[in-house]
């Protein structure tokens, strides 16, 4: 196989003054590859991309040093348009980068702009549709399309330029789990049969795990490990003080193996790999068949709270029903009930009404039918600013929360609006800013996303509101980022508060929520304790929810090989299980 | 969301016209309305803008406008009425001529900002660009610019939106009843606004410059747009609108 794309001591720095953004890197890509990129926020990973096409050096602007070469031409010879013939790129901002109203028109734009003889622009628009699947949105209106579609079609605008590489920076943040998964199928699709190279950034370790034929780890400006997904799985004591998660299988494995309980060297990088395993190990164990489960212990991370007897319900929704004047996704005879110290996780597919639900318990939206009563206030009566004193959103977007200019200011700016006294509130906000080691007098636009996050994440913890609403807490977060969150909210539901979060990563939920409520097409299809709800499997695939690993493992493992399995939601309790019954025979 | 000025699909004859020819009719319309000094014939182009808006199936969005603007056009009236002391008094501060006058002025704002959107409704952005390239030769990178100006504008009153619903969330009063406290409240959100724009006009030109935008000339447009039979009606009828327009 030749190289591609070689990069040759690269460093760069957007500013003479400014810290290496990538420090010293050099890699050689190979034709056909499938390269995952993936680091904690600030790693590196965007930057990386850019040099490989070749936006820097040609767009932005800073110090850099060392050779990219791309099909045998160094990045700093040729034009920016050049290297695009053989360098496609996706951005992270798919809104951005479409320049047309219908998907035809933006799959033109590149072809007529890069001389495509128009006898041949036929052909490779209905090719490059059917490749990526989406022949029939042709002659669809961009702004109607869903948030997978659109990701779909500027992946076709690009592919149908035939590059020979393609680089894409998180094509599925904002994705649900099925249609990340289509999306990595279509990548991996155009990779096998036309053999073109894909390098992606993906925060999602299951998905570079299953789909990529190397992983690259990046640590502050550098290549920290680099392999196969077994090889780079293998080390995941490393991954973790990077700050990058494994999955769930992996641990499982990796924990299997320092035990001692089998000599298998690779991780398990998916539930199939681990069941094998397991099915291995207790293969020779007699009578573990009709070993009976356990009574589940509950997991560390959800504490039962002292709740449910004789509290009050925070949150009360009655039958209640929205529908949007303009048509979309409406929700109809939503009843639950929250009680103070809860969490409560809501799952369910894009377009499921997850959103809608969440604006209907901070009053943006007012029902159009039942009620919603939040800390004893009925929605419908009380303006919004006046439910944002017991009720504190924190949205996946934190530049739409952001509007004062230091970060003490910003904190301190809800406690004000709620009539708190100037100087108690900054005392207040002084306070949380410490616990989180922000930088009070800095900007907030001038932090990194993820600090960004947690700047919002402050404004929220420092209303000290009876309910905290989260809408995708986790999207865009590096994992070290993503697990402050949820300690620090599953922290206030130990002190009272009621969290109420939206999440498309499972693991996530199942770690931190005691109940989930799992929505489809508007409505609520079930609801009650998170481990069952996960474990029923017909439920999860009507609301189209891939089930967290741990518990679709365990469900599978105590269907054919032991009962004990039944109800695990944890990784250190497969291995206590496997650990028992290996002791047992 | 639908926005005023998004597409909406259709096969009448204003649809298929060339987007040159549309543009025509829709400046035709406008300087007719300039030209043109009587209430017929204000009132006659106005609802020709309409009529044609009927036929396109297009009404009930012109209508939306509509009742924008109409609230915009008696403030203009209001002062009108205020500022022209000429002619017979009516009623209080109310002249006959600053009532003609005051009218005249309504009339004509509304007769200048309909046609140009029905224009844009019943085309597609790419498509006036490319016909503008090819017909009017106008550069590439001016008729880009405009019409990513004009998509933007959906964009950027999406994320206006969301930034409000955040801030409402936490607090603000944006669901006040008072204009002055609202229009007060909303003037920080620039900032939040400002800086995403930024990033996205500039992350706007890397994804364009990487599909090839400096290598496209007049003849890269797959799509051709010749004149039609319909086309040169349509043009006669422009000619015939500003005649009128002079006459009347």
């Amino acid at each position: 196989m030749s190289a591609i794309i070689e990069m040759e001591g690269v460093s760069f720095s957007y500013g003479s003054d400014a810290a290496h953004a990538l420090d010293n890197v050099s890699l050689t890509v190979n034709e056909g590859d499938f390269i995952g990129i993936i680091g904690p926020s600030g790693a590196g990973k965007s930057t990386l991309a850019a040099c490989l096409s070749g936006a820097i050096p040609h767009h932005y602007t800073g110090e850099l040093f060392g050779t990219t070469v791309v099909d045998g031409a160094d990045t700093c010879d040729i034009t920016l348009t050049d290297i695009s013939r053989i360098v496609g790129s996706v951005n992270q901002d798919i809104d951005a980068q479409m320049v047309a109203s219908v998907v035809e028109d933006e799959l033109l734009f590149g072809l007529e702009n890069f001389g495509v003889p128009h006898d041949e622009i036929e052909g490779r628009i209905e090719r490059t549709l059917a490749t990526v699947g989406i022949s029939e949105l042709r002659h669809r209106e961009i702004a109607t399309l869903s948030g997978g579609q659109k990701q779909k079609v500027a992946i076709a605008a690009i592919l149908a330029l035939e590059p020979r590489v393609l680089v894409l920076d998180e094509p599925t943040a904002a994705l649900d789990p099925v249609s990340s998964r289509i999306v990595f199928e279509t990548l991996a699709d155009i990779n096998r049969r036309l053999g073109v190279t894909v390098i992606v950034i993906e925060q999602k370790v299951a998905l570079l795990s299953t789909y990529c034929s190397r992983i690259l780890v990046m640590d502050h400006g550098s290549i920290a490990l680099t392999g196969t997904p077994h090889e780079v799985f293998g080390h995941s004591g490393n991954l973790r003080a990077i700050g990058v998660d494994s999955p769930r299988t992996v641990r499982i494995s990796n924990s299997l193996v320092r035990d001692g309980l089998t000599d298998r060297s690779e991780p398990c990088l998916n539930v199939d790999e681990a069941y094998g395993l397991i099915r291995d190990i207790l293969a020779g164990v007699e009578g573990i068949a009709d070993t009976a489960a356990d009574a589940p212990e509950p997991s560390p991370h959800t504490p039962a709270r002292p709740h449910a007897d004789g509290t009050a319900p925070i949150l009360t929704l009655e039958h209640v029903g929205f529908t949007y004047p303009g048509g979309g996704a409406s929700v109809e005879d939503l009843s639950m009930t929250v009680y103070p110290g809860e969490l409560v996780g809501i799952v369910g597919q894009n377009g499921a009404g997850k959103t809608t639900l969440t604006k209907l318990l901070n009053g943006l939206l007012k029902p159009s039918a039942g009620t919603v009563r939040v800390a004893g206030l009925d929605t419908r009566e009380t303006p919004v600013s006046t439910i944002a004193a017991h009720v504190a959103t924190l949205f996946q977007n934190p530049d739409r929360q952001i509007c004062k200019n230091t970060v003490i200011d910003e904190v301190a700016f809800g406690l004000e609006l709620t009539g708190v006294d100037g100087a108690e509130a900054r005392e207040r906000a002084r306070a949380v800013i410490k616990r989180f080691g922000l930088p009070a007098t800095e900007a907030p636009f001038s932090l990194s996303r993820g600090q960004r996050q947690m700047v919002a994440l402050a404004g929220v913890v420092v209303m000290e509101p009876e309910i905290v609403l989260l809408d995708e807490p986790t999207s865009g977060l590096d994992y070290r980022e993503c697990m402050t969150v949820m300690e620090t909210v599953s922290d206030m539901a130990d002190h009272g508060c009621a969290v109420i979060m939206v999440c498309h990563d499972m693991e996530v939920v199942s770690d931190f929520a005691e109940r989930i409520v799992v929505m489809a097409n508007g409505r609520i299809l079930g609801r009650g304790p998170a481990a069952p709800l996960f474990a029923d499997r017909a439920l999860m695939d009507q609301a189209s929810v891939t089930p967290p690993q741990v518990i679709d493992l365990s469900e599978r493992l105590a269907r054919d090989v032991s009962p004990a399995f039944a109800h695990i939601t944890e990784v250190s309790d497969i291995v206590r299980t496997v650990k028992e019954l290996m002791g047992r025979a | 969301m639908l926005n005023v000025i998004d597409y909406v699909p259709g096969d009448t004859l204003l649809h298929r016209l060339n987007p040159v020819t549309k543009l025509a009719l829709a400046a035709a319309i406008i300087a007719a309305t300039f030209l043109s000094d009587g209430y017929a014939a204000l009132v006659g182009l106005l609802v020709l803008t309409l009529a044609l808006a009927a036929y396109a199936g297009v009404f009930g969005r012109l209508a939306r406008l509509l009742k924008l603007l109409v609230p915009v056009a008696l403030i203009m009236l209001v002062l009108q009425l205020v500022f022209v002391r000429s002619g017979t008094a009516l009623l209080a501060f109310v002249t006959d001529e600053g009532l003609i006058t005051g009218g005249k002025a309504c009339l004509r704002l509304l007769g200048v900002a309909l046609p140009l959107v029905l224009m844009l409704m019943v085309t597609k952005l790419t498509d006036l660009a490319n016909a503008c390239v090819e017909k009017l030769h106008i550069p590439y990178k001016y008729a880009f610019t405009f019409t990513t100006a004009l998509r933007f504008v959906p964009v950027f009153s999406q994320e206006m939106n969301a930034i409000m619903e955040a801030q409402t969330a936490r607090g603000v009063e944006y669901d006040t009843n008072n204009p002055f406290k609202k229009m007060q409240l909303m003037l920080p959100l620039c900032i939040p606004l400002l800086i995403s724009s930024v990033s996205k006009t500039d992350a706007t030109a890397l994804a364009a410059e990487q599909r090839g935008f400096y290598l496209r000339t007049r003849e890269s447009s797959y799509r051709r747009y010749p004149f039609s039979a319909a086309d040169f009606a349509a043009f006669a009828l422009c000619i015939a609108l500003i005649a009128l327009g002079i006459v009347l």
